[in-house]
């Protein structure tokens, strides 16, 4: 295909000078064109469109947008042309643009900017490579075509929630979308609670809701050392002390307003209206507590560089998301907090405070042990770090994360330790925290094992611990691959960077755009391969997926992937669903979701996608529509669920592999910068590093003047520019005499590519 | 329903046996309708093809679309949600209609929710009743009271949903032909989101989004200069629901004025002949059947139960509400001071000590009765009505029927506190015409929706509907206020302007009290007399507060009227 061709020839072409002969002659009507026109649209991604006509017209004007691309340029460059026109130069994208065309993810580690403002530590998790294959179009000279108009609608890019976020920028509501995006999302979870819970109204032993509110009950009425071992037939605390202690501050609250819900072992099964109110409320409480402000927080940290409308719709991408909410607030559970932990974790390695992202991931680990799931990726990265940073640093880096980390987990523990608790006190709460003494699988779950189940009985076949070796070996293998790119991009990096000094360690790593598809691979692993996996566990893999396809464009690959792995995990979590009570809310969740992050599976520019989503989506609706008609045959009760398993687990286990596949191209693509631009990190990065310093400490200094919306990053190869608050953090990475020759194109009055840049000679950067 | 896909050439093709054709932009609907009112459903279906569903489809643009999407999502979820009695009462007019004759359906007394409303509802009720019972027998079994599981709340919370069509089209209808689309989508989007459809319909249970769509039809039509259209619709619409005729005499003088009379005065009897043979042909639809089997004062007696007291349960926000407060005040001062000269009641000071339940007997204050109330509101609802005679536009015409509900609203004989409605869905409708509408609209609005909230006590509702009303009050007000904003002209405006705004910022402390009150006085007081007559204290407040700003509003709206 033709963009295969263009990659192959940006490939060869790599070598040749960046930012040739890119000269752009910024009109006076293009700010204002680009405000209103939609970018990025190119010819096959003909989304939502009506009419062709109007997308002719759109798609010159897009074409506007770019087209100051007089002459061809080396496919690799692209990234960093575009990059730098979008974002290096800091100054925000206006925000059509970003709402739409992607910028590209910073590459280079020099592009973060000292650690007080707010929105720059920029590591976009959007795909590098995806964004320019997909958007990225032959030049051609037409700058003089039509200026879309402003009452152009584009359906393509036009989600509900980017029309929504839009609207409110207009009105002049800019600063209220996160706080209405929120109690929007609030207004939703209260109403999925006002369902059924799991297991509501069946004796003896109820569900979930049950073993969360006993916990409660177990823990306010219990001394410490009982919690693990109090009647452990009953719903015995089987997770870890951070939940323990957060159902105990849940438990003295309910218990100060109605003693009944909570009183000891009289109060099992307890059921009211009242009860179900408060339990509800805990939950929507610890979720608003840690998950919402972990949102933002990732949201304005891994898309600090993207426009703040495009950091309103991941957030709202995010903050209902239907899986989570169905199984946290109809199914009840408290995921959202293990997830906002780790959320956090990946929000404060992403501003570069490790040591406080290992906490936060401790805690997530000590809320529930399904955290693990991400250990490999997150210890691996944190672990290609120390390597990047190289010997002194990263002895440094290591020594300090082991001991926040060793500490956290001691704090966790700390009353089933010495002097607090004989030492074989650690024991109760560990047996119960790893329960290999169950089975292979629970219920229907749609991973390797119970999908191959239906045809090689692993069960009659293998003992419980060959078993167990087994998925650990597999589960390894699973994640093998993510661990090792890590691993690997961390000594590549060390030894491009191997000279630089001021490797500062509250910045990440250049490897930071690996580690969603890492956490993706990692958990995806454990999810197909694991032992004792149960069908609510996919919202783990789900976290680092939905993070991908809030900040990647609804034409990529990422998005409509994602949209339909999480449909999918929906659908398999059918049974459990249909058996809460919960089917009005599964419909009205997927609805709402899909149609406000404005997917269409019809419309996915990979043929493949379409088609398997397609398929996919005809199984689901043959299986649900069977269901709804026909009873199973007496002699397969579950028939539907096995189904439902064998159509989810090819999905699930093709996540798996598209992760792996977009580590390496991730991979490749910030090690692509290697030999190319390597000697120029080698011997232009510590110079441009000193200064970066420099430059950081001065910052500091500087008051902030600009508005939030405008990132006041570093100029590292430009000063004259500081001033004006842009920067180009990326220029380091080039050569001085580039960096010298762009500063003088720009000050000349010629922006490089797109009138983003213009902006940033403006002495006052708008703030929209 | 898709009377507007239909348009004006479906429509005079069916204007058979119309003895009248006054103006070829009036042909207007009325053989057809007149038809199809006997059920608003069903008849429409004729019309309701394939076709005019998706040439409907493809007119909605994406931002109806996706409020539409939203806000049905938003109803869906709440299925669940708390069901007032008022949910048995339609569940049991299904059954009445369904397994009785129709001469039974005014008398049966099976249970103590007995049919009372008009005709046409009682027809609507027997329409829906034919799906119901194919989904579920026991939903219309008629001795199967109180029957709640999921198959009968999902299929009346859908009825609800999908009759609230008719609102959400006539809506869309109101953006297009409208003189400034924008603002008018946003005051569309706000009747179509209000909050007190989400309280009182999807939440509560009644099926005022119909209701409503049906009277902004009407008032769309009015609109568009189809005057005998509107004449008819708002008859169909009293058959619906009697409770419409608080807006009647502004119907009355509005269609003798502009629709039967000539500018110059004169009257036009092929007119008058066309709106009363209409109005008269809906009326006979609707009860004839009960004229011939004699029962109408059987019928009538439902209708017009005039035994309740002067106040509900829970005091409406009205005039009332404001003088039983200040009697009440006054009793106590009487009893503190211990002044002799006044005549105190003493089935008034009972009526006191038994908080808000049962009828309103005042103390200090002499009594009102029935007439009086009918009065003072004929009284009022006369000025304004001269005002609309002489101004007989369509602006006039949509204030006077707000100020005409307003006014039953105000000084009615037990109103029910759901009738603010009547008075905030045509007010929104005039809400942007300028600053000093805008504000009125404001005010009532806000009072309004929150003297809705104690229809609503469950922990769960009470959550849902703050939250709720807070972002619609955001979503409408901030936007709108911006296009019409000035700022006050001089210095009493300027404190006015003030004081409404500090009144508006009391309404977030009231709530805080109506919420911790009950925990407070359970904390600290336990099941004594005096905490038992306190509980209805949040309550009063709530009603007196809410009373101010709908008084104060009323007032506001009335001068604006008179002056323009």
């Amino acid at each position: 295909m033709a963009d295969i061709a263009r990659q192959s020839s940006a490939a060869s072409s790599s070598s040749q000078s960046r930012r040739s002969s890119r000269i752009t002659i910024p009109f006076p009507g293009q700010e204002h064109n680009t405000r209103y026109t939609e970018p990025g649209q190119r010819p096959g991604l003909s989304h939502t469109l009506r009419n062709s006509s109007s997308y002719e017209f759109r798609s010159n004007g897009s074409d506007t947008d770019q087209s100051d691309i007089v002459s061809p340029i080396p496919r690799r460059h692209l990234d960093l042309q575009r990059s730098e026109s979008q974002h290096w130069l800091g100054s925000p994208p206006l925000s059509p643009i970003s709402v739409n065309s992607r910028a590209i993810s910073p590459l280079s580690f020099a592009s973060t900017s000292p650690t007080r403002t707010r929105r720059k530590h920029t590591q976009s998790i959007t795909s590098l490579l995806e964004s320019d294959r997909e958007r990225w179009k032959p030049p051609l000279p037409t700058i003089q075509q039509g200026v879309p108009s402003r009452g152009e609608k584009n359906d393509l890019h036009n989600s509900p929630a980017r029309g929504w976020v839009r609207w409110m920028h207009r009105q002049g509501l800019k600063d209220w979308v996160i706080i209405i995006a929120i109690v929007l999302s609030v207004l939703v979870k209260w109403c999925i609670g006002l369902g059924s819970y799991s297991g509501q109204a069946t004796p003896p032993m109820f569900g979930d809701y049950e073993a969360q509110r006993h916990w409660l009950e177990l823990t306010v009425h219990l001394p410490i050392h009982q919690w693990y071992t109090y009647d452990l037939q009953y719903w015995g605390l089987d997770y870890p002390p951070l939940t323990a202690y957060i159902s105990w501050i849940c438990g003295i609250v309910g218990t100060w307003i109605n003693p009944e819900w909570l009183a000891l072992f009289k109060s099992r099964g307890y059921e009211s209206e009242a009860s179900k109110v408060f339990m509800r409320a805990t939950v929507l409480a610890w979720d608003t507590l840690i998950y919402v402000p972990a949102v933002v927080y990732f949201t304005r940290t891994w898309q600090g560089n993207r426009s703040s409308r495009t950091q309103h719709v991941a957030l709202l991408t995010l903050l209902l998301q239907p899986s989570l909410l169905i199984v946290d607030f109809g199914h009840f559970q408290y995921n959202s907090v293990m997830l906002g932990f780790t959320l956090l974790a990946l929000g404060c390695f992403g501003a570069g405070h490790d040591a406080l992202g290992a906490f936060c991931f401790v805690q997530s680990l000590g809320f529930k042990q399904m955290a693990l799931y991400y250990a490999p990726a997150i210890g691996s990265y944190l672990l290609a770090k120390c390597i990047y940073l190289g010997s002194k640093e990263g002895a440094q880096l290591f020594t300090r994360l082991g001991v926040v980390t060793a500490a956290s987990f001691i704090l966790l523990f700390l009353p089933w330790l010495p002097p607090f608790a004989p030492f074989s006190a650690i024991l109760d709460p560990i047996s119960r925290i790893f329960p290999f003494s169950r089975g292979l699988f629970e219920d229907k779950v749609a991973n390797f094992w119970c999908a191959s189940n239906v045809v090689f009985k692993w069960r009659i076949w293998f003992s419980r611990e060959i078993l167990v070796k087994f998925s650990a070996a597999l589960t390894a293998i699973g994640f093998a691959p993510s661990v090792f790119g890590l691993l690997y991009n961390g000594f590549k990096f060390s030894k491009a960077a191997s000279n630089t000094e001021g490797k500062a360690s509250p910045s990440p790593s250049p490897i930071l755009p690996l580690l969603p598809y890492a956490l993706l691979g990692s958990s995806m692993s454990f999810f197909l391969f694991s032992f004792q996996v149960h069908e609510k566990t996919v919202l783990v893999p789900l976290l680092p997926l939905t993070l991908l396809l809030s900040s990647s464009s609804n034409d990529s690959f990422t998005f409509q992937l994602g949209v339909l792995v999480n449909n999918v995990a929906m659908f398999s979590m059918w049974p459990l669903l249909k058996r809460d009570g919960l089917g009005l809310q599964y419909f009205v969740l997927l609805l709402l979701w899909n149609r406000m992050v404005g997917y269409s599976p019809f419309h996915a520019s990979s043929a493949f996608l379409r088609f398997g989503a397609l398929a996919v989506y005809a199984a689901c609706i043959v299986l649900h529509t069977a269901e709804a008609i026909l009873p199973p045959p007496a002699r397969l009760p579950d028939l539907y669920p096995v189904l439902n398993v064998l159509v989810c687990t090819p999905v699930f286990a093709f996540t798996w592999l598209w992760s792996i596949k977009r580590g390496v191209e991730v991979s490749w693509a910030l090690g692509g910068l290697g030999p190319a631009s390597g000697s120029s990190l080698q011997d232009v990065t510590p110079a441009a590093k000193s200064k970066t310093s420099k430059q950081q400490t001065a910052s500091f200094s500087r008051p902030r003047i600009q508005s939030d919306a405008t990132p006041a990053t570093t100029s590292l190869s430009s000063p004259v520019l500081d001033g004006n608050g842009s920067a180009s953090g990326f220029s380091s990475a080039l050569s001085d005499r580039q960096a010298a020759r762009a500063l003088k194109t720009r000050s000349l009055g010629y922006s490089s590519g797109r009138p983003s840049s213009l902006r940033t000679m403006s002495p006052a950067p708008e703030a929209h | 329903m898709s009377e507007h896909s239909a348009s004006p050439t479906s429509l005079s093709k069916r204007t058979t046996f119309s003895d009248t054709k006054p103006r070829p932009d009036i042909p207007s609907a009325v053989e057809q309708d007149t038809s199809d009112k006997a059920g608003d459903k069903g008849a429409n279906s004729k019309w309701l093809s394939w076709k005019t569903v998706r040439e409907w489809w493809s007119d909605i643009t994406p931002f109806e679309r996706d409020t539409l999407i939203a806000s049905t999502c938003l109803k869906l979820l709440l299925f669940p949600s708390y069901r007032s009695t008022d949910f048995e009462v339609h569940r049991n007019w299904l059954a009445i209609t369904h397994s009785l004759p129709i001469s039974r359906w005014y008398y049966d007394t099976t249970s103590e929710w007995t049919l009372d409303y008009p005709p046409f509802f009682a027809y609507f009720e027997k329409i829906m009743s034919i799906p119901a019972y194919f989904i579920d027998p026991k939903i219309v079994d008629l001795n199967n009271l109180n029957y709640d599981s999921w198959s009968v709340i999902a299929y009346q919370r859908t009825t609800v949903i999908i009759t609230e069509l008719v609102l959400t089209i006539v809506l869309q209808r109101f953006i297009r032909g409208a003189v400034d689309p924008t603002t008018q989508r946003l005051v569309s989007a706000s009747l179509f989101l209000h909050p007190g459809f989400i309280i009182v319909d999807h939440i509560h249970f009644q099926y005022n989004g119909f209701m409503f769509g049906i009277l902004l039809w009407s008032i769309l039509m009015a609109r568009n200069g189809n005057k005998l259209a509107s004449g008819l619709l708002f008859a169909v619409l009293l058959n619906f629901k009697h409770i419409y005729m608080y807006l009647a005499p502004a119907y009355f003088v509005y269609l003798l004025r502009a629709f039967c009379l000539s500018p110059s005065g004169e009257l036009l009897p092929t007119r008058f002949v066309a709106l009363a043979n209409t109005v008269i042909l809906v009326f006979l639809i609707s009860f004839g059947p009960f004229l011939l089997m004699g029962q109408l004062p059987q019928l009538l007696s439902r209708l017009f139960p005039f035994t309740r007291g002067l106040n509900h349960a829970y005091w409406a926000p009205n005039f009332w509400a404001l003088v039983t407060a200040a009697d009440r005040v006054l009793l106590q001062t009487v009893k503190q001071f211990g002044i002799q000269s006044f005549h105190v009641n003493a089935s008034g000071v009972v009526s006191t000590s038994r908080g808000l339940v049962g009828d309103t007997v005042f103390a200090v204050i002499p009594n009102v009765k029935p007439i009086h109330t009918f009065i003072i509101t004929i009284a009022f609802q006369t000025v304004y009505l001269i005002k609309l005679w002489r101004t007989p536009t369509y602006k006039s015409f949509v204030t006077a029927l707000t100020l005409c509900g307003y006014t039953s609203y105000m000084f009615g004989w037990h109103v029910h506190e759901k009738a603010i409605l009547l008075v905030l869905v045509p007010l929104s409708l005039v809400a942007v015409e300028n600053n000093a509408y805008f504000r009125t609209f404001t005010l009532a609005s806000v009072a309004g929706v929150f003297s809705l909230f104690p229809l609503l006590f469950t922990p769960a509702e009470t959550f849902i509907k703050i939250i709720y009303s807070l972002l619609w009050a955001f979503f409408v007000l901030n936007p709108l206020s911006k296009r019409v904003y000035e700022f006050p002209k001089s210095l009493p405006f300027v404190i006015l302007d003030m004081i409404e705004r500090w009144y508006l910022y009391g309404f977030a402390l009231l709530q805080a009290f109506v919420l911790l009150f009950p925990i407070v006085v359970s904390r600290l007081i336990d099941k004594s007399e005096e905490g038992f007559a306190l509980e209805f204290l949040p309550l009063m407040l709530t009603s007196v507060y809410c009373a101010v700003g709908l008084v104060w509003a009323f007032v506001r709206l009335s001068v604006l009227y008179l002056q323009s």
